[in-house]
């Protein structure tokens, strides 16, 4: 063997990092963002509703579980978990410490009538134009549904649409076991 | 019909590309010289037939044949013709055959210019190109196939990306490539002394040129394409450290390191195993750049679709080209005992090693920011963003270091230099630096970062004027001629070094551009209704109108924007937002008024869809031309090195010239 | 000589670092709301805002972005500074909300500090082995001598005379 000198090593090891550091990263997808203020007591709402009505105050609802959906109407992924969320309220409708809200983001009031009027509707909506309660719960883009104990703290986040498995297994490992434990 | 003809052709290409890598290891082992002029027959062929398959692709795009995907996705008929010319580079697809395509361009080029005085490089070159073009043919034809086929045909194309109908990014595309691709001449050149053993200075001396060109092509390249951001996305600046832009800029930081250190090698006959490891390298970045843009495993404003099948072969690609580069330099590198031969700690030799430590360190800073979320992610420690705040203070303080050396380096002697001629060096430009300081800073310019840039710019400016003086002064004597003579004379007798330093004053004119346009930059964003008005420093900016325009494929809105200064207007500025109706994208079109070699600059990035009002963004750009003025005297500098008159001279005689530093230490020293 | 001017350009990066610390210290002291005018209000958003990444874009700082998500960010970063708040009170109340990833420049802690300090130390390590290559390098002549310059003769001077007087 030729003399081996101490940069030939570094050389190489440098070189096979590198490949392996780009054969790891081909499989991540840089847009997949973790979630943040999970298990954090969720920030205060205070909001217009879109129909008619007073304002809702998140605090006032301590002591309740609390879903809060976050949607618009130019979004496609909203459209297809919509009846899941109508079903979802429909299946706690009579459960008085569950509560449900959607918050209508980066949209116009009259295209968020127009479509609550075609999809349906069966639970109340605040607007948020201006983008305050979502960056305040980090949102990045809708649909992104959060679930929030009876303490007020966030612990649930779901990214993405609410269907399928996502639905059931919110309902079973998220919200019941939620509206099970005592408030203190 | 045509369209598989072009397909059929880059296959063939393919075919012969294998030939181009067998031949010479034939002819290698065979000592049979016909075999490698089988090889550059296949080279030559090779870009003949891709040259068909690029000319097949534009006649689709013209005659809008859009049965094939690629054309689809790219054009549309309505585009101007000139659109649907470079609609071919608009897509990943197309813009690889393009890189492809230069490639067999440079290695046909070479083959046929180095063949009668390069005969023992030629298999070798032949070789590695092969082996490149292969590589990329492959891709090209089993992963992003632009001659793929629809079916049922679509009317009309989905358009090309209103963001790149620009003439800027007509250009830009090809510039790059030319530079990236341009790389592979120099490695090759470089891999053949390796392979072939004959380590001297000969392959540096034939590839000089070609890495001028590519560094000039690149620099272009990169310019045009900070141009281009600055205008169409329309938010002010030039270069925001994405990941795509670190891509282009890593590998000229290495060519440029190369083309500083390789004088040494030349000059003096040391370190050729840094030599030929830069310029592996700097291949290897532009390789690794390609994979980095085309994989997206980095999140970047201009990279192409994800697709990691694609990420993994162009990856495995850039495995073998870096093991087997690097590897061969391993082994080839224990044969090359360095025999360095330094008579002073002071002296252009030792200048030329800090020149390239600090190239070296700005690109690891480039390196590990571009990398380092890449790295967390993959290590699952955080997600985290690396961006401008980053460079901004680490990059920046190494580029000082290096514009000081510039004003340190080429004027230093060769050898030796005494401490006398060291404090002479220095004494005139720290003076004239400081001075510049306070001046600056009574004329108001008192922000500590902007003030040390410019101390070190008009350090390095004095360093080169009082250079060219002394130059001229000597040849004017010498010649009993004028000193504006003697500064051509002197130019005719070192055309290396004059035009060096011309790039070298390129350089300070875009340093002077980009502390002006950064740090002294103004800039509001506001929402404005028609009639209302702003200011910016001195200027007042009125909005007297929004109205709806139309282009031939999109529609929009424009706003008039009257610019007051001291009471008079001195502009009238039309920014506009534009939908661009096939792709149904959005674009906001700049409105830049030149001022002082500076811009107003004004975009409507927002307007209410009731015409009422408009977000607005102001910017006054002090002397942001510079940027590219200096990037044009640099071109100027660069074009003038590649194009320079070939002067014979026995060795002798350039040698001992050479050995004349009592005479005049900075002056006789020409090459070649 | 060489030593002086390594300095010097030691001299000059620590002067840069320190006033770039200096720099990013300047904004931190709370402004007092009533200096908050149009203009110093503009800039504080922008300085502020270019330290944050747009989360929906492609790597575009926020001020950069034209996306509604970084237009509604700057507003807020607007009312808060109105509120009376600070650059690293902004940011963290962001990093808060959307994880490190939001902020361009990565906080100095942990393993962060390794990309903040490497290209110095880099920089640092190659200057020391540079100097202490030099140094082996240049002790060397001094021991052997093998080539004193030679002097030029007349027939070689004559032919350099002959070479440039050939330029003319």
């Amino acid at each position: 063997m030729k003399e081996f000198r101490a940069w030939h090593l570094f050389l190489l090891m440098g070189l096979f990092g590198l490949f392996f550091l780009f054969y790891q990263g081909l499989w991540g997808d840089p847009t997949v963002l973790p979630p943040v203020i999970i298990e954090e007591p969720a920030p205060e709402i205070l909001a217009p509703v879109l129909y008619e009505g007073e304002p809702i105050r998140l605090s006032d609802h301590l002591g309740k579980v609390v879903v809060l959906n976050f949607w618009a109407s130019w979004c496609q992924e909203c459209k297809l978990e919509h009846r899941f969320l109508l079903a979802l309220k429909k299946r706690f409708e009579d459960n008085p410490n569950f509560v449900m809200y959607g918050v209508n983001y980066q949209d116009k009031d009259h295209l968020a009538k127009a479509y609550l009027e075609e999809h349906g509707n069966n639970f109340e909506h605040m607007i948020d134009m201006k983008g305050i309660i979502s960056i305040d719960y980090g949102v990045y883009g809708v649909p992104e549904t959060f679930v929030i104990d009876k303490k007020g703290i966030i612990r649930h986040k779901q990214i993405g649409p609410v269907m399928g498995d996502v639905y059931s297994e919110l309902i079973e490992k998220v919200i019941e076991p939620l509206l099970n434990e005592p408030v203190t | 019909m045509s369209i598989e003809l072009g397909h059929f052709a880059v296959v063939t290409a393919l075919v012969l590309s294998f030939v181009g890598i067998i031949t010479p290891i034939i002819g290698l082992k065979t000592r049979n010289a016909t075999w490698v002029v089988v090889g550059r027959r296949a080279m030559i062929s090779m870009f003949i037939l891709l040259t068909v398959g690029m000319a097949i692709l534009i006649y689709g795009y013209v005659t809008e044949d859009y049965s094939v995907k690629y054309i689809y996705a790219t054009s549309n008929s309505k585009l101007p013709i000139f659109y649907k010319v470079a609609g071919l580079w608009g897509g990943h697809e197309g813009s690889l055959l393009l890189w492809a395509w230069i490639l067999s361009l440079y290695s046909m080029l070479a083959t046929l210019i180095h063949w009668k005085s390069q005969p023992v490089v030629m298999p070798y070159l032949i070789l590695i190109e092969s082996i490149v073009l292969c590589g990329f043919l492959l891709l090209i034809l089993f992963l992003s196939n632009p001659f793929e086929r629809i079916f049922p045909v679509p009317l009309d194309g989905k358009d090309l990306n209103p963001l790149l109908q620009d003439p800027a990014m007509v250009v830009h595309p090809p510039l790059l490539y030319l530079g990236y691709v341009g790389l592979s001449i120099p490695f090759s050149f470089a891999m053949a002394a390796l392979f072939s053993g004959r380590l001297g200075e000969e392959w540096l001396k034939a590839t000089q040129r070609w890495t001028v060109f590519a560094w000039t092509c690149l620099s272009c390249g990169i310019l045009m394409g900070g141009y281009w951001a600055y205008y169409e996305l329309g938010w002010g600046g030039y270069w925001g450290w994405d990941p795509v832009e670190n891509a282009a800029f890593m590998p000229w930081l290495v060519v440029t390191a190369f083309l500083h250190s390789t004088m040494v090698q030349e000059k003096r006959k040391m370190f050729k195993v840094w030599n030929l490891f830069l310029i592996i390298l700097a291949f290897s970045l532009s390789l690794i750049g390609t994979f980095l843009v085309r994989s997206g495993i980095l999140s970047s404003v201009h990279s192409f679709a994800a697709d990691p099948g694609r990420g993994v072969f162009i990856l495995g690609f850039v495995c073998f080209m870096l093991l087997l580069s690097f590897g061969t330099l391993i082994l080839r590198s224990a044969k090359l005992k360095s025999t360095v031969r330094m008579e002073s700690m002071v002296s252009r030799e030792s200048a030329f090693l800090f020149n390239n430590l600090f190239f070296l360190v700005a690109l690891m800073t480039v390196f590990v920011g571009t990398l380092y979320p890449l790295l967390m992610e993959v290590l699952e420690m955080q997600k985290v963003s690396v961006g401008a705040p980053y460079y901004n203070a680490v990059f920046m303080p190494v580029a000082l270091g290096l514009i000081f050396l510039m004003g340190v380096g080429p004027y230093i002697p060769w050898r030796k230099s005494n401490s006398k001629n060291n404090k002479k060096l220095l004494k005139l430009p720290l003076m004239v630096s400081l001075a510049a300081v306070a001046i600056f800073f009574v004329l108001g310019v008192q922000k500590p970062y902007a003030l040390t840039g410019l101390a070190v710019v008009f350090f390095v400016l004095t360093a080169i004027f009082t250079d060219f003086n002394k130059v001229s002064a000597f040849w004017a004597k010498r010649e009993k001629i004028s000193r504006i003579q003697g500064f051509f004379s002197a130019y005719r007798g070192n055309p290396r070094r004059i035009t060096g330093i011309i790039i070298h004053l390129g350089v300070l004119v875009m340093v002077v551009g980009i502390i002006f346009s950064s740090m002294y930059q103004a800039e509001k964003i506001l929402i404005m209704k028609p009639g209302e008005e702003v200011t910016l420093k001195s200027f007042r900016f009125r909005m007297s109108k929004l109205y709806g325009v139309t282009g031939v494929n999109w529609g929009g809105q424009e706003a008039l924007v009257d610019v007051y200064q001291e009471g008079k207007i001195i502009a009238q500025m039309h920014p506009q937002k534009r939908f661009y109706t096939v792709s149904q994208t959005p674009t906001t079109e700049t409105a830049i008024h030149h001022l002082n070699m500076g811009h107003l600059f004004v975009t409507i990035p927002e307007v209410a869809p009731d015409g009422t009002w408009a977000r607005v963004r102001i910017l006054h750009n002090p002397l942001v031309l510079w940027v590219w003025y200096g990037g044009g005297i640099m071109a100027i500098g660069a074009f003038m090195n590649i194009f320079r008159r070939v002067r014979r001279r026995s060795s002798q005689v350039t040698d001992t010239a050479g050995m004349l530093p009592e005479v005049s230490p900075n002056i006789a020293q020409p090459t070649r | 000589m060489i030593k002086l001017l390594a300095l010097t350009v030691l001299f000059l990066l620590t002067f840069l670092l320190l006033f770039s610390q200096n720099l990013s210290a300047q904004t931190t002291p709370e402004p007092p709301p009533l200096s908050m005018n149009e203009d110093n209000l503009q800039t504080k958003t922008k300085e502020i805002s270019q330290t944050l990444r747009c989360a929906v874009c492609q790597s575009e700082s926020i001020w950069e972005s034209n996306a509604t998500l970084a237009i509604q960010m700057r507003d807020i970063i607007r009312e808060r500074l109105l509120a009376g708040e600070t650059g690293d009170e902004i940011r963290a109340y962001f990093v808060s909300r959307y994880g490190d990833y939001i902020v361009f420049k990565p906080r100095f802690r942990g393993i962060n500090m390794l990309l903040w300090g490497g290209p110095f130390i880099l920089l640092a390590i190659g200057m020391a082995v540079l100097l202490r290559k030099l140094k082996k390098w240049t002790a060397r002549p001094e021991k052997e001598k093998p080539e004193p310059l030679a002097p030029i003769d007349e027939t070689q001077r004559q032919r350099i005379e002959d070479e440039l007087s050939s330029l003319k």
